[in-house]
């Protein structure tokens, strides 16, 4: 009888947060901003507070330099890793995992040494992530594991091609990570993933939904609008590996969090880089709090503003971004399940987003009530363009309706647990690696300094992760050392 | 005709007497101490059926109505006695109220019934006949329902829905009645609808059993449930049978009263013995309290923490009357300190160091449990052992789930212990495994303390031999990010179901 009374939707609260846009519009229209307060002499300025610019920092800063600062726009530093808490956990804003490094990357391996995670040859047990790790709903019911089961014979023979060929372009070391270490010029790069599936003739319709995936997952693009390297460099670059990727509640905010202890002390934030000025071999940072009268400069912001903030600087031709969208939802009771538990990630089969990572998945509780998802939305259907105008176009409400309808399909009474839903939107959240883009001469050319403006942001790379991050931070760092006279 | 009347006065003296007895069983069950409750409750039955003897007299017309409403009214009172008090026991502090609430009901209600039925029958028969029939078939009733009780209805359909039978019965009666005695009824419509309302409500009862008092479990269960509860964490469930009280937490048994001692005998004793020196003794999981009752038999223990998830488990085992004798109330011992937390952020979050500690965690049936059962959970539990310190580990069955049973020796050992596996015969579990811990060596004790019931200084050695059929295994040490022993051990038990 209890079952029969009528079960209502629970309002469900929320915002828009860090919204970035309007600041990004001011820049790019090169809107007025009120002149520096007062002037500031030190060699080195890093611009951008994400992962690039705190790698950079972390550099500058083991080197024993530390006459520089970072100046970040944003209230909080980390970008793309930042990260949020609640009551009930932290959990991360985009960012979430880096998989275990391989031998040859040295530098994510020496940073994670220092951050403890690697001791006695052995990885940290508590941030490599638990089991179950990942899991798929598809014919109305959830799978272990991201790769669809209940394959037909000739699949599964597509799936075991499709790995062999991987396994081959690994073998080539021309699939790296950092990618600049192997990266050679290839035809691959001239035509799109599927174009490359087709060719290859992997027609099996769940192994394309399998590859689309993961264009999406990692560069926000479809298979159709990717660079056949890049996608393939995803498969590639790694060895599979059993051990899952290092994650944290607060995703790769963790490693931020880490980065900033150590660095805050160097870190400005709320200072919106405006202008860049070069005067002979000085250059002038201006910011509205203060002008930072520099020997070098670490341009770790999307590299996409250099145009708009570098006086004399090119067009930055050929960068392009995927618009995302990322929420954080508050469950105040856990969704009712049968079968396999929750994964850490959560993917649904067909469905346009790319489903939710479980931030009290890293958790020794045994036991938990309440959780927040992240869930994880590239717009890629759509040219980045409209994505944006979408994006800006709709309120909070069409976007949490969107993220319920979306979870209803595995989740019927999602509605009676969510409490509340933050949406953060993001319109160039991370470089596509469109066909083409990869061995381009507009990309390439920004990987070489500027007079003494050395550029950092992983889009450099053609594509965003946490390792290209750091490496063309570090990188960046260690030229501008160079003409500080401090190499 | 006559036979008729005098069957429907076997039937209600039959009635009267179950719930008479299901209320004496129930608080027995669920408080305790037999005598006490039998003698209490047939004293205030009894008292009630004088009252309501003695109430009957202020009825004075329309007796035929009044006697069918009397038995709708005890069939319904009666028919769901068990329920009531299941519930009440499981929601509410009254239980001991509402019981005698309930005796003193259906006492007063069944005390009307044959000096109304005397009387409505004392045109038809001479007084010397009416009283021979009617008391003899009273006793007769009585005497077939105490046989039918014990033999047939307890062990077939359990206190509910025994109960709510003989609420039907009563309420088949009060229906009859009404055709036995319409001559005297005229009309009697309503009373009749009243009827197969109640016998409607009963019916349902019947098939909503499992509802009620969780009867759901009763199919599932062997023995009759005495107790259930959903609380926040898992289904807490006591069955009993007998002299045989079993505790299942989300359906895995735990213990069987008859035999529980031979387990926590040799969860405790071979460590803890071996450790005259300890001081600090930490029990993680076990929120029973059958553990922490091994553990106080060494006076030179000054304090035992008990770590354990659920409050509602740890507050039924201190203050159930039947569950705290079996612990010998543990839980409210001075030296004890209970405290109810996740085991595994509790000891993350604090540095106190355990001469002896006790994970005594349910089998790892879930992703959830088999966290409990990692490297990091015993790296961190060696963490907090102080030195020459030793950790125990309940590790499942090494004959039916043997691989999980090795897994986890494995994984004390990949966690930088020394292990010692060994295990005990527990006629409820079968063969069960354990696994000691230490930093250093040891030596199964040479002592024991006085009082126990299985081992002895001779027996303790032999637990540490493994007959052929429970050898090592390969088998990979379980760790947070593969959760290996929750596969092996959902794939052994599978292949014992088969
Ligand atoms: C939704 C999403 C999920 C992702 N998930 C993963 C993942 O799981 N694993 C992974 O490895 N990578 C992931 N990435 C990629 C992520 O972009 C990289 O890991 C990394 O965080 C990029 O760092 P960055 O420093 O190159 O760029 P950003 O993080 O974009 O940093 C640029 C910084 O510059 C600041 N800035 C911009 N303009 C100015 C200005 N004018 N003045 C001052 N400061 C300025 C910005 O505020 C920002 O803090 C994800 C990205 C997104 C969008």
């Amino acid at each position: 009888m209890l079952g029969l009374a009528r079960k209502t939707d629970r309002a469900v609260a929320g915002r828009f947060v860090h919204d970035s846009f309007p600041m990004g519009h001011r820049l790019r229209d090169r809107s007025p901003f009120a002149a520096p307060k007062r002037q500031v002499k030190i060699p080195i300025v890093i611009v951008g507070g994400g992962m690039a610019g705190l790698n950079a920092a972390w550099h500058l800063d083991k080197r024993g330099f530390r006459d520089f600062v970072l100046l970040e726009m944003e209230p909080e530093a980390g970008g793309n890793s930042r990260w949020g808490e609640n009551e009930i956990s932290r959990f991360p804003w985009a960012a979430h995992y880096v998989p275990v490094p391989a031998k040859g990357e040295s530098l994510a391996r020496e940073l994670f040494e220092e951050l403890g995670l690697f001791r006695d040859g052995k990885w940290d047990d508590r941030a490599l992530c638990f089991a179950p790790q990942e899991r798929l709903f598809i014919y109305g019911r959830w799978q272990e594991g991201i790769e669809p089961e209940n394959a037909t014979p000739q699949e599964i023979a597509q799936y075991r091609r499709f790995n062999d060929k991987m396994a081959e372009f690994r073998a080539t070391g021309e699939f790296t990570i950092p990618m600049e270490r192997g990266a050679k010029p290839s035809p691959l790069d001239g035509m799109s993933m599927s174009d490359w599936l087709e060719r290859e003739r992997f027609d099996s319709a769940t192994l394309r939904w399998y590859v689309n995936y993961a264009c999406r997952d990692d560069y926000g693009v479809l298979a159709k609008n990717t660079s056949a390297w890049a996608g393939i460099q995803y498969f590639a670059s790694r060895e599979p590996e059993e051990k899952g990727p290092l994650t944290w509640p607060e995703g790769n905010g963790w490693i931020a969090r880490r980065l900033l202890e150590k660095l805050g002390r160097y870190v400005r934030t709320g200072s919106v880089v405006y202008r860049v000025r070069r005067d002979g071999a000085r250059l002038h940072v201006l910011t509205e709090q203060a002008e930072y009268i520099a020997e070098a400069v670490i341009f770790a912001a999307p590299t996409f503003l250099a145009p708009y903030l570098i006086e004399g600087a090119p067009r930055a031709d050929g960068f392009q971004y995927s618009p995302w969208l990322t929420a954080n939802l508050t469950l105040d009771r856990m969704p009712r399940e049968k079968g396999l538990d929750l994964a850490w990630d959560n993917v649904i089969y067909d469905s346009p987003t790319l489903g939710y990572v479980n931030a009290t998945h890293m958790s020794l509780a045994t036991h938990v009530e309440r959780t927040v998802w992240t869930f994880y939305w590239s717009l890629a259907e759509h040219s980045p363009e409209d994505a944006r105008r979408l994006l800006l176009s709709k309120d909070w409400n069409y976007w949490k309706e969107a993220i319920l309808s979306d979870l209803e399909r595995a989740h019927p009474d999602i509605r009676q647990c969510v409490a509340r839903i933050d949406i953060m939107r993001l319109g160039h959240a991370m470089a596509r690696p469109a066909p083409g883009f990869m061995f381009s001469e507009n990309r390439e050319r920004w990987t070489k300094p500027l007079g003494r403006i050395f550029f950092a942001n992983s889009d450099l790379s053609g594509f965003s992760i946490f390792e290209e991050a750091q490496y063309r931070g570090v990188t960046a760092a260690k030229e501008a050392l160079g003409v500080v006279g401090r190499s | 005709m006559s036979v008729a009347l005098f069957l429907s006065v076997f039937l209600i003296a039959a009635c009267g007497l179950i719930y008479e007895l299901i209320a004496g069983t129930l608080a027995s069950y669920l408080l305790g101490d037999s005598v006490f409750q039998f003698s209490t409750i047939i004293g205030c039955y009894l008292f009630a059926m004088g009252i309501g003897s003695y109430l009957s007299r202020f009825l004075r017309r329309g007796l035929v109505a009044r006697f069918v409403s009397t038995e709708l009214m005890v069939g319904l009172v009666g028919g769901f006695s068990s329920s009531l008090l299941f519930l009440a026991f499981a929601y509410t502090d009254a239980f001991r109220l509402v019981l005698y609430v309930v005796v003193i009901l259906v006492g007063t209600l069944v005390g009307l019934e044959i000096p109304l039925l005397m009387r409505i029958l004392k045109e038809r028969f001479q007084f010397r006949e009416l009283v021979s029939h009617v008391l003899t078939f009273d006793y007769l009733g009585a005497l077939g329902a105490s046989l039918l009780f014990p033999i047939l209805l307890v062990p077939k359909l359990g206190l509910v829905r025994s109960a709510l039978l003989f609420g039907i019965l009563n309420a088949g009666v009060a229906l009859w009645s009404t055709y036995l005695f319409r001559g005297q009824l005229g009309g009697g419509y309503g009373l009749r609808v009243g009827c197969l309302l109640v016998l409607g409500v009963l019916g349902g009862g019947m098939v909503f059993a499992d509802r009620i008092s969780s009867a759901a479990d009763n199919s599932l269960y062997a023995d009759e449930v005495i107790f259930s509860r959903d609380t926040r964490y898992q289904r807490i469930v006591l069955t009993k049978w007998k002299d045989d009280l079993r505790l299942f937490l989300s359906s895995h048994l735990q213990f069987s009263s008859r035999d529980e001692y031979r387990y926590h005998e040799a969860l405790v004793h071979p460590g803890l013995a071996a450790l005259p020196g300890a001081r600090r003794v930490l029990v993680v999981g076990g929120g029973d309290g059958l553990a922490v009752r091994e553990i106080l038999k060494y006076p030179a223990v000054e304090s035992v923490t008990l770590v354990d998830l659920d409050p509602e488990m740890t507050q039924l085992f201190s203050r159930h009357p039947v569950l705290s004798a079996l612990n010998q109330h543990s839980l409210t011992a001075p030296r004890v300190h209970v405290i109810n937390a996740d085991a595994f952020r509790w000891l993350d979050s604090n540095a106190d160091r355990f001469d002896f500690i006790v994970a005594d965690f349910p089998d790892p049936t879930s992703y959830s449990l088999g966290k409990l059962f990692t490297t990091t959970f015993y790296r961190l539990a060696a963490k907090h052992l102080s030195s020459g310190g030793l950790l125990v580990v309940q590790s499942t069955s090494p004959l039916f789930a043997r691989q999980s049973y090795w897994c986890i020796v494995e994984t004390v050992k990949q966690a930088g212990l020394r292990t010692y596996p060994y295990h005990v015969y527990v006629p409820s579990f079968g063969e069960w495994g354990f696994v000691i811990g230490s930093l250093g060596p040891y030596e199964p004790p040479s002592q024991l303390p006085g009082g126990l019931r299985f081992l002895s200084a001779r027996n303790v050695g032999e637990m540490f031999v493994f007959p052929v059929d429970m050898q090592p295994v390969e088998a990979e040490p379980n760790r947070l990010n593969n959760q290996i022993l929750v596969r092996y051990y959902e794939q052994e038990w599978k292949d014992i179901a088969r």
